[in-house]
């Protein structure tokens, strides 16, 4: 498999899934006009990814400064994803990197890690 | 607009501590640009992280809700650029708090379904629009997710004063619908 690149726009984040290593980066800001077409490749990736035995840990590093409402239903979708991979066999961790000056932002992991059940949530001070 | 009106609309403007507006054509390169001239004004006011992403969340659910939601589109723009809507935003600082104030043309049979859902909203205290967002963000499908449904949570979320909201009927098919959130 390919690594997956999306370069980073104004309104969405770069994107860089790193097959050798299994990491997967996001960065920026997310307010697309329709952020389940945007995150379509990524999901499409994912599974695959999920799919093969390539490897049994997968690692999300999610820098994302400002997203809109879609984008975070969009995110949960993600979680679940890596939840229920998590649940058969693959180790999965997340790190939801957040800046401290933006209160939000711990609000929103501490939102999503409560969502989730299996996953390895860690909320990262940048 | 005659030229006395004119004067009429910079003092309204003004008066009402507005920074920034528009009204017309929103398409999500325009609603960019937008976000981009906002943040350029909040830099005056040197507000702190959190403040400024929130006057900056508000402006983009708004903004982004003309586009998925209003009525109203331009006969003059090509059918490639069909995700577009005309509706006006506006964005203040009074009486210590920032505002964004926003309207569009809806169709009458929305009407008593978004009614719904607003009062709901405002009756909601903090922890109740917490459960309700992630109830909400599970249970609405993909292709409904674009944005009112959480949208309008989030923004009840970010407000320091319940939101407003209005509904007047302009004819038998439209009304005009306006929302405003003081943060």
């Amino acid at each position: 498999m390919d690594n997956l690149v999306i370069a980073r726009t104004e309104a969405t984040p770069e994107i860089y899934f790193d097959y050798p290593t299994g990491v997967l980066a996001l960065r920026g800001e997310s307010y697309p006009e329709n952020a389940s077409d945007f995150y379509t490749p990524v999901f499409k990736w994912l599974r695959s990814f999920l799919a093969s035995d390539h490897l049994d840990e997968i690692v999300a590093n999610i820098e994302i400064l400002y997203f809109n409402s879609s984008t975070s239903k969009v995110l949960m979708n993600l979680f679940d994803l890596l939840d229920v991979a998590s649940t058969q066999g693959k180790r999965v961790i997340v790190n939801w990197i957040y800046d401290v000056e933006n209160e939000s932002a711990l609000e929103y992991g501490e939102e999503f890690k409560e969502d989730i059940k299996f996953v390895e949530f860690n909320l990262v001070e940048k | 607009m005659e030229m006395n009106h004119f004067f009429d609309y910079q003092e309204t403007v003004s008066d009402n501590g507005i920074f920034l507006t528009f009204s017309g054509l929103f398409t999500q390169e325009f609603i960019i640009k937008l976000g981009d001239a906002l943040r350029s004004k909040l830099s005056i006011f040197s507000v702190d992280r959190s403040l400024e992403l929130k006057v900056f969340s508000l402006v983009v659910e708004q903004s982004q809700n003309i586009i998925f939601y209003s009525a109203e589109k331009s006969v003059q723009i090509s059918e490639q650029h069909q995700n577009m809507g005309v509706g006006t935003i506006t964005v203040g600082f009074k009486d210590n708090h920032f505002f964004v104030f926003c309207g569009n043309r809806i169709t009458n049979q929305k009407v008593d379904k978004l009614r719904q859902n607003l009062t709901l909203l405002q009756k909601m205290n903090k922890d109740e629009l917490k459960e309700h967002y992630k109830a909400q963000r599970r249970i609405t499908p993909d292709a409904e997710s674009r944005g009112a449904g959480l949208g309008f949570i989030e923004m009840a979320r970010k407000v320091s004063q319940t939101i407003e909201f209005d509904f007047f009927k302009l004819d038998e098919y439209y009304s005009y619908f306006s929302i405003k959130a003081v943060i």
